[in-house]
């Protein structure tokens, strides 16, 4: 006997993307449900929120400065253009507003005046730098719950529901498993809309959280749909190196609030090679060209992947840090003083800018019936502001097709194979030669993406590669649990989770050896070059039968083009 | 110099040397008769947080420990704790030698660390669910000053750790039907907000209960926020709602209050007999507490009052007569 709720439109994910897609949804007076691994608006990565973009297009140069921020330097042309135009008059005339009027404040100066940082494309905050996300996920968690609209937390979606056979027809709902009590069951649904993020915890040190393993990527390609662009990882290097959990703690390199300044880093030498203004005066989300610095000091020995250089705001008074840094706080903790003293740090995988194939014009896939928003997809970086759009075009596009849909029954067949797959793990056995804890194999499965790294080529892409098809061969298959039990079991949650990290992680490096240039975030030093001619396009992936299909897709750029057809990857400025 | 701020040339992770030992407890009410508590042996590492240690037993020792953490950077307030009895977020204090780890009290346990939010979130729900404007929202952005919210302040940095909630000896009685710290400070963030037009001294008073507050501070203690709970949070909603004129559930502090302006002193005996009458269980209790020389029953009825007295009732005069 198969449990099932039935809804118009089910959520799969409780960011900034899902939370705006439900309540989109049911403004259309769709019946929503939502379904979070984690805690809706505490898991994922839209928490980390610091600040955000204000699109100011108010005259020619501004729009154009905006739209060259999002094209170029976020995104490296590997965009869809006119997507970028619309989001940012989302930005200025929605996004902003939706916020506020749910309650939260953004932060006034003692004029009364909105406070900006002070960049070329200035951001805003709520509260505190760093704080933002909380507050404004805090606001959508109570709009959401307040309108009852039904959510199911730490409940994982484990697979999608197809008619017409799994791996090719129409989206009709997605299994669920409570983690809190072992409880599996369907949600039977007319549109699904996905969205659970780009911030995986797939290296050892990563931005993405305990629930996040890529399971929207495993689920939509075990389905049928394409990944595109999913070699384009950001990388943050100024993320505290010790203790080892905070590794998630950032030390934002972006101007504070309220004035010029920012962070700047050092190198074992103590010389500073890195602060935004000076380093990357066009982008308030420097990254790519942090990173590039931070490879030149790393093969002249000067500091390490991990460890080796130092983040600090010892050139700032110490109460200007405090005004408006949520994270300075942490000096304290240290026993350090912002002031005076600097921080160690380390590089942590982040966001992927590539995701799942999708239509920007209304969240389609190619899939009938499975709708994306926010970093699941491939078109646009990700950011709290931007995946609300998507999300809020995917939830109304979901709920107007949902709304003019009959119910479709629930492929029964399919329900019951994927609870003997979620059930199959849940096998306890002592441990010893023929038996592997599903978290060993997690942390291999770290390893071998943080052995592969920023710097990448042939070689270290194929041994990833086979890292990770001995782990699907040789440790899944002797998985054993510490317990049985259903209530809350971490080994269960691993061994589902390993699951879904071999698929995402497999894609990845395919797709990392299909594309053969280096751009943005991307580096491969058997091709350090930026390649216009060639690879201005999606490098797209999907599993037929068992077996991986590869295409390449160009990408129009219909309002900003790359000046140079190929340049040196460290002389592009992008 | 600080260790973090000296150039090291050691990997990341390695320890310092040498192990600690934790004990924790352990209980899956799903098999589970009783809790149980297991040590574990673990390598120390360089400023090592109680997470890092629950991460080792977790992953090195393959134990299938269950507990919650989700940002490691104090932002999700999920991986609240009791270390030595006492509540931290896991992600934040750094790991003690010979700790006892357990889950945080006022709610029930899911799996070892794992505590149920449920009760709280339907409790804010009812209590605080969202900003009710007093006037239609005029556009972005609308007309603030920073001023306007420095009251609440304090009261944003809240993470719903709930770390107030489970030391708080209101709620561990159930029938008070008290909402707890962390509601408080959600409903007086929105009470404190210039925008807001909702009653929310009534709903203090009367649904979150603010009066059964005793002001025993402990919710300040282990705020990992700092946040000055009662004196920002719930002294502020108790003044509203008794502005608002909802002070049903003040008796306790009206009692407290008329015997401080009749006595000059509070005198403890005379509030418990004011609140409960003159029933037998009241006697009995006042026997016991008078015989170990904590209530001076008989005192409660003679007319004393403090060498003060006057003084106490002219401030209060001139306090009630103030506007």
């Amino acid at each position: 006997m198969i449990e099932s709720v039935d809804t118009d439109v089910l959520v799969i994910g409780g960011g900034a993307a899902g939370t705006n897609a439900a309540l989109k949804a049911a403004d259309k007076g769709a019946r929503v449900a939502v379904v979070v691994k984690g805690l809706m608006g505490k898991s994922g990565c839209s928490i980390f929120a610091s600040h955000l973009p204000y699109h100011d297009t108010s005259t020619e140069q501004k729009g154009h400065d905006r739209l060259r921020y999002s094209v170029r330097y976020y995104n490296h042309y590997l965009t869809d253009q006119d997507y970028c135009l619309r989001m940012g008059k989302y930005m200025r005339t929605e996004f902003f507003p939706d916020l506020e009027k749910l309650g939260v404040y953004w932060r006034r100066g003692e004029d009364g005046r909105l406070m900006a940082t002070a960049t070329r494309t200035p951001t805003i905050v709520s509260h505190k730098q760093g704080a933002s996300g909380v507050i404004i996920m805090d606001k959508r968690r109570r709009a959401i719950l307040g309108r009852g609209i039904p959510v199911h937390e730490e409940c994982a979606a484990t697979g999608l529901l197809q008619d017409g056979g799994q791996g090719g027809g129409r989206i009709v709902g997605a299994t669920l498993l409570d983690l809190k009590s072992g409880r599996f069951f369907a949600v039977r649904a007319k549109a699904v809309v996905l969205a659970t993020g780009h911030s995986d915890y797939l290296a050892t040190r990563s931005t993405g959280t305990r629930e996040q393993s890529a399971d929207g990527i495993a689920m939509a390609l075990r389905a049928g749909a394409e990944t595109a662009n999913l070699e384009i990882q950001w990388w943050h290097i100024s993320d505290v190196l010790e203790p080892r959990s905070w590794m998630r703690y950032h030390l934002y390199p972006n101007p504070l609030l309220g004035t010029e300044e920012t962070s700047r880093l050092y190198n074992q030498a103590g010389e500073m090679f890195y602060e935004q203004r000076t380093h990357s005066p066009a982008s308030s989300a420097p990254y790519v060209e942090q990173i590039r610095r931070l490879a030149r000091e790393v093969m002249a020995g000067k500091a390490r992947w991990d460890g080796g250089y130092w983040s600090g705001y010892d050139h700032i008074p110490a109460e200007t840090i405090m005004a408006y840094q949520h994270q300075a706080k942490i000096w304290g903790k240290l026993g350090l003083d912002v002031g005076k003293d600097r921080i160690e740090c380390g590089i942590t995988m982040h966001m992927r800018q590539g995701g799942i194939d999708v239509d920007t014009q209304r969240m389609t896939t190619s899939l009938p019936g499975l709708y994306l928003a926010g970093g699941i997809g491939s078109h646009y970086l990700g950011g709290v502001g931007p995946v609300s759009y998507d999300g809020k075009v995917a939830g109304e596009a979901a709920a107007e097709e949902a709304l003019g849909r009959p119910d479709a029954p629930l492929p029964a067949g399919a329900v019951a194979d994927e609870e003997k797959r979620v059930f199959g793990f849940l096998q306890a056995g002592p441990a010893g030669p023929d038996a592997v804890r599903p978290i060993a194999a997690k942390l291999r499965i770290r390893e071998i993406m943080w052995e592969l790294g920023y710097v990448k080529n042939e070689a270290k892409l194929n041994a990833a590669l086979d890292g990770l098809l001995q782990v699907r061969a040789e440790m899944v298959p002797r998985f054993r649990l510490e317990s049985a039990s259903r209530a809350w079991n971490t080994g269960w949650q691993d061994a589902l989770d390993v699951a879904a990290m071999l698929d995402a992680c497999e894609a990845t490096v395919r797709s990392g050896l299909l594309r053969k240039e280096s751009r943005g975030p991307f580096f491969r030093d058997d091709y350090p070059f930026v390649d216009n001619e060639t690879w201005l396009c999606k490098t797209l992936l999907r599993r037929e039968g068992g077996e991986w299909r590869s295409r390449t897709a160009p990408i129009p750029t219909p309002h900003l083009k790359p000046e140079k057809l190929r340049e040196p990857f460290f002389d592009a400025d992008y | 110099m600080s260790p973090s701020s000296t150039p090291t040339t050691e990997a990341p992770g390695v320890a310092p040397g040498g192990s600690i030992r934790v004990r924790i407890r352990r209980f899956d009410p799903s098999v589970d008769a009783a809790p149980r508590f297991e040590s574990y042996e673990v390598p120390r590492t360089r400023l090592m947080r109680v997470l890092d240690v629950l991460d080792h037993v977790h992953e090195a020792l393959g134990v299938d420990l269950g507990y919650r953490w989700l940002c490691t950077s104090k932002k999700c307030g999920t991986c609240a704790v009791n270390v030595n009895g006492s509540p931290v977020l896991a992600c934040w204090e750094e790991a003690q030698d010979g700790m006892t780890i357990e889950p945080i009290g006022n709610m029930p346990v899911v799996r070892d660390l794992v505590t149920s939010r449920d009760g709280y979130e339907a409790t804010l729900a009812a209590v605080a669910p969202q900003l009710q404007r007093r006037e239609e929202y005029p556009g972005f952005p609308e007309p603030l000053a920073a001023d306007d919210f420095a009251p609440s302040v304090h009261l944003r940095d809240c993470i719903q750790c709930l770390a107030c909630q489970s030391v708080c000896p209101v709620i561990a009685q159930k029938d008070a039907g008290f909402a707890g710290p962390a509601v408080l400070v959600a409903l007086a963030e929105l009470a404190l907000d210039p925008r807001d037009g909702a009653a929310r001294g009534a709903t203090a008073g009367s649904v979150a209960k603010v009066f059964s507050c005793v002001s025993c501070y402990e919710c300040e203690r282990v705020c990992p926020a700092e946040i000055p709970i009662v004196s920002e949070a719930i002294e502020p909603l108790k003044r509203l709602a008794t502005a608002q004129g909802h002070v049903a559930g003040a008796r306790r502090a009206a009692a407290f209050l008329a015997v401080v302006k009749e006595r000059g002193f509070a005198d403890g005996a005379r509030v418990a007999f004011q609140l409960n009458g003159l029933t037998l269980r009241a006697l009995r209790l006042g026997l016991r507490l008078f015989r170990r020389g904590k209530a001076d029953i008989l005192g409660a009825w003679r007319a004393r009052r403090a060498p003060g007295a006057d003084s106490v009732r002219r401030t209060y005069e001139h306090g009630e007569g103030s506007p």
